[in-house]
């Protein structure tokens, strides 16, 4: 393969020197093989692109995300444990404790057991909504223009059914929505924002035992109501003092 | 720190998973890796640059953890202390089961060599420069030319090799 063939794929890329770049769009003005050459290298990239953006959209094992919040800190590197355990065994221990005892029984085997008691997942969420809800750009991982993937995504992370509530009654539009964990289980977050940018959220988590009714709380400077359905817990999480939000939650129950 | 870097690894999973799948070519490993490497480095914490993105750190301890990983497996296999870019393991199609399943999942890309496709994936989707490619896999800027020449060169073979079976 000759160098200025491969230079063809450096031009795609904008990554030549501004005088190969001149002498490659001159090649290309007279030479159509050279145009179809390049046109191939478009096609090829852009299925790349296609096929590895296909690649986000595999389920992360619950296995993954239960291990990473399970993991201590950089203390980790001081615990005479963890330079013995191998990082390929250290992989088998967690799922086999997950095959015996779900996330809880691998995050308490981790810990021998120490650990303390685990947060509660609204605590998590108090902590995700203080971090997401100042972002503008990167307000969420997937936009609401893609809402039948955010559907079908998220029920399949979160083992339910994720429905996405019209809430333009209160003044709200769905923005778009993150797969997060909270106490060690995948959460769907629905975003969505009012006329003046401030976000709230929808997050609902996977149960056996829903809540009974609904019930408000408030942690860590943002305010919550909560209820329970078919197999799942939600939230909508707001800034403290937010007048409308059980109005919201009541608006969303009825759509979920 | 740990806290939030907990909730950013959380997030950079799936590409984390993406960018370990193109180097191991299996779904089981690209999974043990992407765990290893995120407990690297939640270990080592106080060792990133919290002004540098976090993404980048994680790609180079993935790439690091699996080269050392293979250079074992050379050895454990009487091949000697290889380098890393020599390992068959490395150049060559991997024919395992799981290899192949995630290459029926997606496609002609999974089906190109590791070396080749790592090397797409940083400059074409993550936005890479050659340079900083280089930097990571630790070849110099007219390899990184040459191979993502080759991928897309190959890619645009079986494109029209596959379009020519179905017309």
């Amino acid at each position: 393969m000759s160098s200025s063939e491969e230079k063809l794929s450096a031009y795609l890329d904008g990554a030549l020197p501004e005088r190969d770049m001149r002498e490659i769009e001159e090649a290309l003005a007279r030479d159509p093989v050279l145009q179809a050459e390049l046109e191939t290298l478009m096609a090829a990239d852009q299925y790349a692109q296609a096929e590895f953006a296909k690649m986000l959209n595999d389920p992360v094992p619950i296995g993954l995300s239960a291990a990473i919040n399970a993991a201590s800190g950089a203390g980790v590197a001081n615990d005479p444990q963890a330079p013995g355990r191998s990082r390929w065994a250290l992989a088998a221990v967690a799922s086999v404790c997950l095959a015996i005892g779900g996330a809880g029984g691998f995050v308490a085997s981790l810990s021998g057991g120490d650990a303390p008691p685990p947060r509660g997942w609204l605590a998590d969420i108090a902590d995700y909504h203080g971090i997401y809800a100042r972002q503008t750009r990167h307000l969420v991982e997937v936009p609401a223009a893609e809402a039948d993937h955010i559907r079908t995504w998220l029920s399949a992370s979160i083992g339910a059914e994720v429905p996405i509530p019209d809430l333009m009654a209160q003044n709200l539009t769905f923005q778009g929505a993150r797969l997060v964990v909270a106490a060690g289980k995948p959460v769907a977050q629905l975003m969505y924002t009012d006329a003046g940018g401030t976000v709230v959220a929808l997050c609902l988590i996977r149960t056996d035992t829903p809540q009974q009714g609904f019930a408000t709380r408030s942690i860590g400077g943002w305010d919550m109501v909560t209820w329970g359905g078919t197999d799942a817990n939600f939230v909508i999480v707001g800034p403290q003092g937010r007048s409308d939000l059980p109005s919201i939650a009541e608006a969303a129950a009825t759509q979920v | 720190m740990s806290a939030q870097m907990k909730r950013e690894l959380t997030t950079l999973l799936p590409r984390l998973r993406r960018f370990s799948r193109t180097l191991t070519r299996s779904a089981p490993e690209a999974d043990d890796l992407v765990q290893e490497a995120c407990l690297r480095a939640l270990s080592r914490s106080n060792q990133w640059d919290a002004s540098q993105p976090l993404d980048r750190w994680l790609f180079r301890i993935l790439r690091n953890l699996w080269i050392s990983e293979l250079r074992k497996r050379g050895v454990r296999t009487g091949a000697g202390e290889v380098p890393a870019e020599e390992s068959p393991e490395l150049v060559s199609p991997d024919t395992g089961e799981a290899s192949v399943a995630v290459s029926e999942l997606h496609g002609h890309v999974a089906a190109l060599p590791p070396e080749l496709s790592s090397v797409l994936l940083a400059v074409s989707v993550e936005g890479y420069s050659y340079a900083e490619a280089a930097e990571l896999f630790e070849i110099p800027v007219g390899t990184v030319m040459s191979r993502l020449h080759r991928a897309r060169k190959a890619l645009g073979a079986r494109i029209t090799q596959t379009k020519d079976m179905d017309a």
